[in-house]
């Protein structure tokens, strides 16, 4: 390893954990993070919680920029990644440096997700991923007594419990689409509805939404093919995307997220991906899966770290995700 | 500044054109795109649809459904510089703004030659048109109702309204091209006859043969072929689909069909496909527009079976990964073990491809009765009898059956009259600097405006989805083209290696250098770069980094930068005949 430059992009949960992994089981080799965000590592699945008071702003953080340092790793923070040439081994930033490697993680997380039929409405919806999101919406909040939810990931109802906590009357638009990219049932849609019931949220039955607009004194007003809603804010939660669009043109073969193999390689010698940007068979589904939840995330940045350095570790998640066989055992679903 | 304009048909030229005008380079039929670019940006509506007539009888067509291959090269593009101009819809804003009467099409001086087109497809009618710009006598035969072929019977009107598709039609007929429709060849007139009564018959009749599947189950009740489904459903027929319909195939088709089965009342459409959505065809508009009218795309399945009683009940898939790239640099599919599943369906279509049927005529044809065709000269084993467009390559796309279709017409001109009647050519002006702004740069991307929300898309009237830019768009989408047909080059007499140029410029495209690159050509391929004064021997603009922006020759203090006007053309036999 002497020599070597491993790097690893994205310093969510998944990225963190590969770059720790990497420092302490490759002792000589040169380890960077690169982060387009500031701050450090952060825990998503909190995020619910500091929005209604329950945790301060610092104990989201896993890490702060300056242990990094400490431990010898490179971080980069609040610097893009525009291209990568895999042929080269070449990373070049947004603001024209480039930087080699000789081994590469790549853990992008994701962005909202808002599908295609409602990105038009986009300006109308708070999404949640963010601690900047968190902070948007926790001054919309000061404001409103009614959320309408449209969606159903899980962010969406870890935050509804939140939000039942904070007194605000919740309407639920429990959509088909919000599992993506796992497949949905119609009684897996009937046991959440049920569960969001009891817990005094307002479900809504509809099967498309038509439109929405903003009410001149406040609120948004959206339109289903059964009624009419008026919310003073509106949530699109509907999973995440990988936030992969620069690596288009890279040569890595791109579905939902990077299709990697068991080991979470690339298909490109010493390229792995990670994380909630990889994408993996898994034969207990008989479908591909995208890490969900924080457990996971860690998880597969230590598998993917330990098969830059040689190992050979299959990725095994923490726990699935399973929506086909009812196996719902995430820990933020079982938080709500 | 001169006003002298020099033609050149020289190796290196054509070269330099293929390199830096990565547009032009990239459409089959050679449109001149800055230069309709910017007679749009001039509001030169009818000029700029007529740049774009030279090479391709359909811009309004076109600029509604092209595949848009130039977009992909589109300078504007890379990854420093954003995203592509949107060039096809410039077109249709050329289309949709020219004048009711644009500048008419004119027969060409009579060669009193008479040539048959068999099929009033692109292909078909592009070198119909063509044919009678150069003076020939055209009779355009067609086995269906109407002309257009796949344009008419594969395109849903919600793309392409027929009335766009009529007016165009009407332009190439208004040169006196006789179009007779309902005439099937084989049954209703034999090739052979029209071989002794015209002096060519060029075939163009393209892929009306599906390509089935080949599983277990495909002659179940619910099953359809894209290519049948499309026919019927642009007849005018509404097949009854049931709610849940699966589309397999990864092709425009594929997707007209999904689009389609959400106007017929279906509720659950999804297209399936072998490979991911990263390997499709489709622009990325139509597969964005696609998902937002509610219907789904499942990746890395392999249909094994369909499955039901009798009728369609669902399709068996097997999951799929990616392996090596084979020999044709696509990644090979390779099957999970026991990864089988059921997708549950009312209806499935199939659009896997399409490729040419048996054809009655004369001349050597392939084990599935299809005309053996050379695709360097369009002949058949038949003398005087050419082919041309999908039924000689396979499905492409409609600008490439145009392209082909042209070129087919030039060949048969040639072949009849022993003259060539085009000649393609690099026309070189010397100008000035343009009034475009670096600013410009930073425009972003005009997309097209589709009617939304979707419900007002799915209702009996069929609106067209995409309504077209308004002229402020387009005139905003027209100042983002770099313009490359502008070449800058330094005169080394002039220059005084002060640097400003270089100081200036937006990005790496001034150049010291020490030695010029050259290929056997003689075009200039690369640069020997130094950073040591001493071993500067000239100061280059690369024209390939170069984005047009006039920075340079703004600060030039010697005025030592010339700018040239570089343009791909095709002249006609006259116009040559009038610069000698």
């Amino acid at each position: 390893m002497k020599d070597q430059h491993f790097v690893v992009i994205g310093n969510g949960p998944a990225g963190n954990e590969a770059a720790l992994t990497l420092r302490e089981h490759a002792e000589d080799a040169r380890v960077t993070l690169i982060s387009k965000e500031t701050g450090g590592c952060y825990r998503p699945h909190l995020i619910p919680s500091f929005i209604s008071g329950k945790f301060a702003e610092e104990n989201l953080y896993v890490f702060s920029p300056s242990s990094y340092k400490e431990l010898g790793i490179k971080y980069r923070s609040g610097q893009e990644v525009v291209e990568i040439n895999l042929k080269t081994h070449e990373i070049f930033l947004d603001h024209r440096e480039v930087i080699n490697y000789d081994g590469l993680i790549l853990s992008l997380g994701g962005k909202p997700r808002i599908p295609e039929n409602l990105q038009v409405f986009s300006d109308l919806m708070l999404t949640l991923k963010t601690v900047h999101d968190a902070k948007v919406w926790t001054e919309a909040l000061e404001k409103a007594d009614t959320v309408l939810m449209i969606g159903g990931d899980l962010t969406s109802l870890s935050f509804t419990s939140q939000l039942i906590k904070m007194n605000k009357k919740v309407v639920f638009a429990l959509n088909e689409e919000a599992f993506w990219p796992m497949r949905f049932s119609r009684e897996l849609h009937d046991e959440v509805a049920e569960k969001l019931s009891k817990k005094g949220v307002t479900v809504l039955d509809y099967s498309r939404i038509k439109s929405m607009n903003n009410i001149p004194d406040g609120g948004v007003e959206v339109h289903t093919d059964h009624e009419t809603v008026c919310a003073d804010i509106v949530g699109a939660f509907f999973g995440l995307v990988p936030d992969v669009g620069f690596l288009a043109t890279s040569g890595l073969k791109i579905d939902r997220g990077i299709l990697v193999d068991e080991y979470l390689n690339t298909g490109f010698e010493g390229v792995y991906a990670t994380g909630d940007c990889a994408q993996v068979y898994h034969p207990e589904i008989n479908d591909y899966w995208v890490s969900i939840g924080y457990e996971n995330a860690v998880a597969l940045g230590k598998t993917a770290a330990f098969n830059l350095i040689g190992e050979k570790v299959k990725a095994e998640p923490e726990c699935i995700f399973n929506i086909q066989g009812f196996c719902v055992n995430s820990s933020w679903w079982m938080e709500f | 500044m001169s006003d002298k304009i020099v033609y050149s048909t020289e190796p290196e030229d054509f070269y330099y054109m293929n390199v830096n005008i990565p547009c032009q380079s990239a459409c089959p039929a050679d449109t001149n795109i800055p230069s309709y670019i910017r007679a749009l940006y001039e509001k030169e509506y009818d000029r700029s649809y007529d740049i774009n007539r030279h090479v391709n009888v359909f811009p309004g067509v076109l600029g509604r459904i092209c595949s848009r291959p130039c977009e992909d090269k589109c300078r504007h593009g890379e990854s420093e510089l954003g995203d592509p101009v949107n060039i096809c819809h410039i077109k249709r804003a050329a289309s949709d703004f020219k004048g009711a009467s644009p500048i008419p099409l004119k027969k060409g001086e009579s060669t009193a030659k008479k040539v048959a087109v068999i099929g009033a497809g692109p292909a078909g009618l592009a070198a119909a048109g063509e044919l009678a710009l150069l003076g020939f006598s055209v009779t355009v035969y067609e086995a269906l109702d109407n002309p257009g072929g796949m344009l008419r019977y594969g395109i849903p009107e919600f793309r392409l309204p027929r009335n766009i598709l009529d007016g165009e039609v009407k332009d190439i007929l208004s040169m006196g091209v006789e179009l007779r429709t309902g005439v099937k060849i084989g049954t209703d007139i034999q090739v052979g006859e029209l071989l002794s009564k015209y002096h060519a018959v060029l075939t163009t009749t393209g892929c009306y043969r599906a390509i089935e599947l080949k599983v277990p189950g495909e002659d179940k009740e619910g099953v359809h072929s894209g290519l049948e489904f499309m026919m019927r459903v642009c007849s005018g027929e509404k097949p009854a689909l049931g709610a849940r319909v699966l589309v397999i195939g990864a092709g425009f088709t594929a997707f007209d069909c999904a689009r389609t089965a959400l106007r017929l009342g279906a509720k659950d459409v999804r297209i399936c496909l072998r490979r991911t959505e990263q390997d499709l065809r489709v622009t990325k508009d139509e597969i964005l527009e696609t998902k937002k009218e509610g219907v789904k795309i499942e990746s890395l399945l392999l249909s094994q079976e369909i499955v039901g009683n009798g009728k369609v009940e669902g399709v068996k898939f097997l999951r799929t990964r990616t392996g090596e790239a084979g020999p044709d640099g696509k990644q090979k599919i390779i099957e999970i073990p026991d990864s089988e599943f059921i997708l549950k369906a009312d209806s499935v279509i199939v659009a896997t491809g399409q490729a040419p049927g048996p054809f009655e005529a004369p001349g050597e044809k392939d084990k599935n009765g299809v005309l053996t065709v050379d695709k360097e000269t369009f002949l058949t084993s038949e003398k005087n009898l050419y082919a041309a467009g999908d039924y000689v390559t396979g499905p492409t796309t409609v600008i490439e059956s145009i392209a082909m279709g042209r070129k087919a017409a030039h060949k048969i001109a040639f072949d009849l009259t022993g003259t060539d009647f085009v000649e393609k050519t690099v026309r070189m002006q010397e100008t000035s600097i343009t009034d475009r702004q670096r600013s410009w740069d930073f425009i972003p991307r005009q997309e097209m405006p589709a009617l939304s929300p979707v419900v007002k898309r799915i209702n009996p009237d069929n609106p067209e989805v995409e309504t077209g830019f308004t002229k402020d768009q387009a005139h905003d989408e027209s100042k983002r083209c770099y313009l490359c047909y502008l070449h800058y080059e330094i005169d080394m007499d002039k220059c005084i290696y002060c640097r400003y140029c270089i100081d200036n410029a937006p990005r790496d495209c001034i150049k010291l250098v020490d030695e010029v690159e050259l290929n056997e050509l003689g075009a200039i391929t690369g640069f020997k770069e130094t950073t040591s004064w001493k071993h500067v021997n000239a100061i280059i603009i690369d024209n390939s980094r170069c984005i047009r922006c006039g920075e340079c020759v703004r600060v030039c203090p010697m005025d030592c930068i010339s700018v040239t006007r570089v343009e791909l053309i095709e002249r006609q036999k006259h116009m040559i005949g009038l610069q000698k």
